[in-house]
């Protein structure tokens, strides 16, 4: 391999056929004399622009497209030469580190000799040793392009706005599962979004059996094991709900709140006398129909209840994941889209209401389609707010644009499955931590169950991971009307 | 077939390239492909009654050859050249073709004499008395033994086919040092024993008729036809062995000099050429067959580095890429040595 050019931070570098390398390689690009080393990674491969190549095909193709038949005495042997010649690459590059000393820094001011340089690659266990990337919680992602293994560190993802993202069955939910299985194993509390019922069975295997987790996965259908009851909830809860999942205007929230705070005073908060206080208030008889529409809405819901012992679950799950790790699985697959809507409220305001009141420590919250049950408002909220109260939210789409661009400005980790879409790729590529050519050249070429890890888990070295397989009952699978021709 | 001087070629270019081992070893800032033009500035008659065509589809094979050379490289003590030819034939309506080469050679004033005498009595000496021409200046090496390895080619052809029609680039003018009369006067008989008829056609042509090109003269006449010439006188020992005719062939103002064998009868001259049309594919009054010949043999760009390349391996000669004099001195107005 060859040092040919440097724009910017994009190294061009000529490589030979007798040089194997593909998109998402790492080389080493060694300066003795400079005492240093670039770290790039090779984000397109192109033909290598060499003189005379059309006049070459051109000649090959003289009969009016047919190949024109004849033999070559070819004393010399000059044709392999030839071949060689024409079958050279040119390798795109993007700086990602200067290695100096061992230690990396981010820099790319310097331009290494053209002339002296040495190229290599550098194997992705090596990389991963430069860079620190596995650390003391080690979580097995699955093999690196060189069947290595690549493992992370799962305080990469403490704290961290992490996205999920690629086109449909690239393997997105699988690489959710095998991130919360192994912060589970790590005693964390994850909360699970589930819209399509697929992390329900995780506690099981692949054949049916029990596993280590089957103790740690709590799952939660709303309206069956999961109720609240109103003495439970905060009245800004419920008015969230309501205002935001059930558009109640302004004036008749007032009137709620009215009727909310005098139920309490009378230790009356249950769904039964908050429908009678309606009925007799004294307000507009718009506000009572208003107030109504949305009453009947809730208890259409069967997730509040007046029985309290009914509605203990979510804490008592809460609780001991806190103690041994855990995962608690909310249901929303049978869930119509407006009660979707007040489960995810509820939910949140509780998670806030125990993280701030340090009856939790932190939440991992795993979140699956969420622009179908979270509002508009919610997404800055999760990403800032309530980030520091100890939600570690990951949004798992195979829709990008349905996240909002400020949620991609923010990731700190993406897990990146195959898109062929440009528009898709575009939306990606917004990311603060990634460069569009990366995003654009490698995404587009990923096969499925492999996915481009970027971000703070890969210490800002975009890799191509092969997802390892779970040996859990997954669920993801697509019921198929014709499943049974093959 | 005679093979002596495709062995010989090979010998000589291992040879010669093996005392180049170690050396350094210069690039061609102009890399300039090697063509022999004979120029003859010289005046004629020409009949301007054109003599009309019909094409004749009866089935003729078409053959054509054409060699290649290039200096690829400097040493400090010479030259590396590349040749390389080709003869290409159509038959049963598709082409084929035999590519002789690359040879390389590395040409020094020492070795030249040795390289071009050994080739020279390769072909020479098993046909014809020893050549008396002296060995060519450095500079013209390529082209002289690409003319070598050419009268092969051309000799080859007019050895294997019958009642076919054979294409040669240039002219039938013999006489130079790169057309020895005798042999091309064998190579014309070769072919009129097996009822082949030699067409040469040129690119380029210094004749002239009232002042004009004899090429640019374009008559109301609807192509394709013949023009043909007259009162050409050639000076010792410069001899035309075809008689030479203006061909525009296809629409379009292209003509070339075309000479046909002289010892052809004026029919057999007209039905070679009406042959041609009906058997080979005519584009801007040129052969494809020709066409083809030149394309095989000519080096591209990609060819030269490899060739560059396979040296700088296999004789491990160190690539030096000496200023460019022109290039120095007088920056985007100085174009290199061959345009100095």
């Amino acid at each position: 391999m060859k040092l040919y050019k440097k724009e910017g931070n994009i190294i061009q570098i000529l490589s030979f056929p007798n040089e194997t390398v593909e998109k998402g390689d790492y080389l080493l690009i060694e300066d003795a004399d400079a005492g240093k080393a670039l770290i790039v990674q090779v984000i397109d491969v192109q033909f290598a622009s060499i003189p005379g190549i059309l006049e070459e095909l051109l000649r090959s193709l003289p009969d009016g497209g047919e190949l024109i038949q004849g033999e070559d005495f070819d004393p010399l042997e000059i044709a392999p030469h030839i071949t060689y010649i024409q079958d050279a690459s040119l390798l795109i590059c993007k700086i990602r580190a200067t290695m100096e000393n061992e230690s990396l820094s981010p820099s790319s001011s310097w331009l290494p000799s053209r002339s002296q340089s040495t190229i290599k690659k550098l194997p992705i266990p090596a990389l991963i040793k430069l860079a620190k990337i596995d650390g003391k919680l080690p979580i097995i992602l699955g093999g690196t392009k060189d069947s290595s293994l690549l493992t992370i560190d799962a305080t990469s993802l403490d704290g961290r706005l992490n996205i999920i993202t690629g086109k449909k069955e690239t393997g997105k939910s699988h690489l959710s599962k095998l991130l919360m299985l192994n912060l589970i194993g790590y005693k964390a509390t994850v909360v699970v979004f589930d819209l399509n019922g697929e992390y329900l069975s995780l506690g099981m295997t692949t054949d049916g059996k029990r596993n280590a987790y089957y103790d740690k996965i709590h799952v939660l259908t709303p309206s069956q094991n999961f109720k609240v009851a109103l003495k439970q909830l905060n009245l800004h809860v419920l008015l969230e709900i309501l205002i935001h999942a059930l558009h109640l205007p302004g004036t008749s929230a007032r009137e709620f709140r009215r009727i909310w705070q005098s139920l309490k005073e009378r230790d009356m908060l249950n769904m039964h006398e908050l429908g009678e206080a309606i009925r007799n208030w004294h307000c507009n008889q718009h506000v009572r129909d208003a107030l109504f529409s949305r009453y009947y809405a809730l208890v259409n819901s069967c997730f509040f209840t007046d029985n309290v012992a009914e509605a203990t679950f979510l804490e008592e799950s809460m609780f001991k994941a806190k103690e041994h790790g855990g995962a608690i699985i909310i249901n929303l697959r049978n869930t119509s889209p407006i009660d979707r809507q007040i489960v995810v409220e509820y939910l949140l305001a509780k998670f806030v209401e125990l993280l701030t009141s340090s009856r939790l420590e932190a939440i991992f919250l795993f979140a699956e389609e969420a622009h179908l049950y979270l509002r508009e408002t919610y997404w800055d909220d999760i990403v800032t707010r309530m980030r520091h109260f100890g939600i570690f939210t990951t949004f798992i789409t195979n829709q990008p644009d349905t996240v909002r661009e400020n949620i991609y400005r923010q990731a700190d980790n993406i897990f990146l499955f195959n898109f062929t879409n440009e528009h898709d790729l575009e939306v990606v590529s917004r990311a603060a931590r990634v460069d569009a050519e990366t995003v654009k050249s490698i995404a587009r070429d990923l096969p499925p169950h492999y996915c481009l890890g970027l971000g703070r888990v890969v210490r800002d070295f975009p890799m191509v991971i092969k997802v390892k397989a779970l040996d859990v009952k997954t669920m993801g699978e697509t019921r198929l009307f014709f499943r049974n021709i093959n | 077939m005679d093979t002596t001087l495709p062995q010989r070629l090979i010998e000589q270019s291992l040879h010669s390239l093996k005392h180049v081992q170690n050396h350094s070893f210069q690039l061609n800032q102009q890399t300039i492909q090697q063509n022999n033009n004979n120029f003859e500035t010289q005046t004629l008659q020409l009949k301007l009654q054109p003599i009309p065509l019909q094409p004749k589809h009866e089935e003729t094979i078409v053959a054509a050859v054409d060699t290649s050379s290039m200096k690829i490289g400097e040493t400090a003590t010479g030259i590396l050249i590349a040749v390389r030819g080709a003869n290409v034939w159509k038959q049963n309506k598709s082409y084929r073709y035999i590519r002789l080469g690359p040879f390389i050679f590395h040409i020094t004033e020492e070795n030249k004499r040795e390289v071009y005498n050994t080739l020279q009595t390769a072909y020479f000496n098993t046909q014809h008395e020893h050549n008396h021409h002296s060995p060519p200046n450095l500079q013209q090496m390529p082209t002289r033994i690409a003319n070598l390895l050419e009268r092969w080619l051309q000799t080859m052809l007019t050895k294997t086919i019958n009642n076919g029609l054979i294409l040669f680039d240039g002219s039938l003018t013999t006489g130079t040092a790169d057309t020895p009369t005798p042999l091309m006067k064998e190579i014309l008989e070769t072919a009129r024993k097996r009822r082949n008829i030699v067409l040469a056609f040129s690119k380029m042509t210094n004749l002239r008729f009232n002042g004009h090109l004899i090429t640019d003269i374009l008559l109301e006449h609807k192509p394709p036809y013949l023009l043909e010439t007259a009162g050409l006188k050639t000076k010792p020992p410069i001899v035309l062995l075809g008689d030479v005719y203006v061909a525009r062939l296809t629409k379009g103002n292209y003509a070339f000099r075309l000479d046909i064998d002289k010892q052809a009868t004026p029919e057999q001259k007209i039905e070679a050429v009406e042959k041609l049309l009906g058997n080979d594919i005519l584009q801007q009054s040129y052969p494809e067959t020709l066409r083809l010949a030149h394309i095989l043999c000519t080096f591209t760009a990609n060819e030269v580095i490899a060739m560059q390349h396979f040296t700088a391996q296999a004789y491990k000669l160190e690539i030096i890429n000496r200023p460019d004099m022109h290039r120095l001195l007088f920056g985007p107005f100085g174009k290199g040595d061959a345009n100095a």
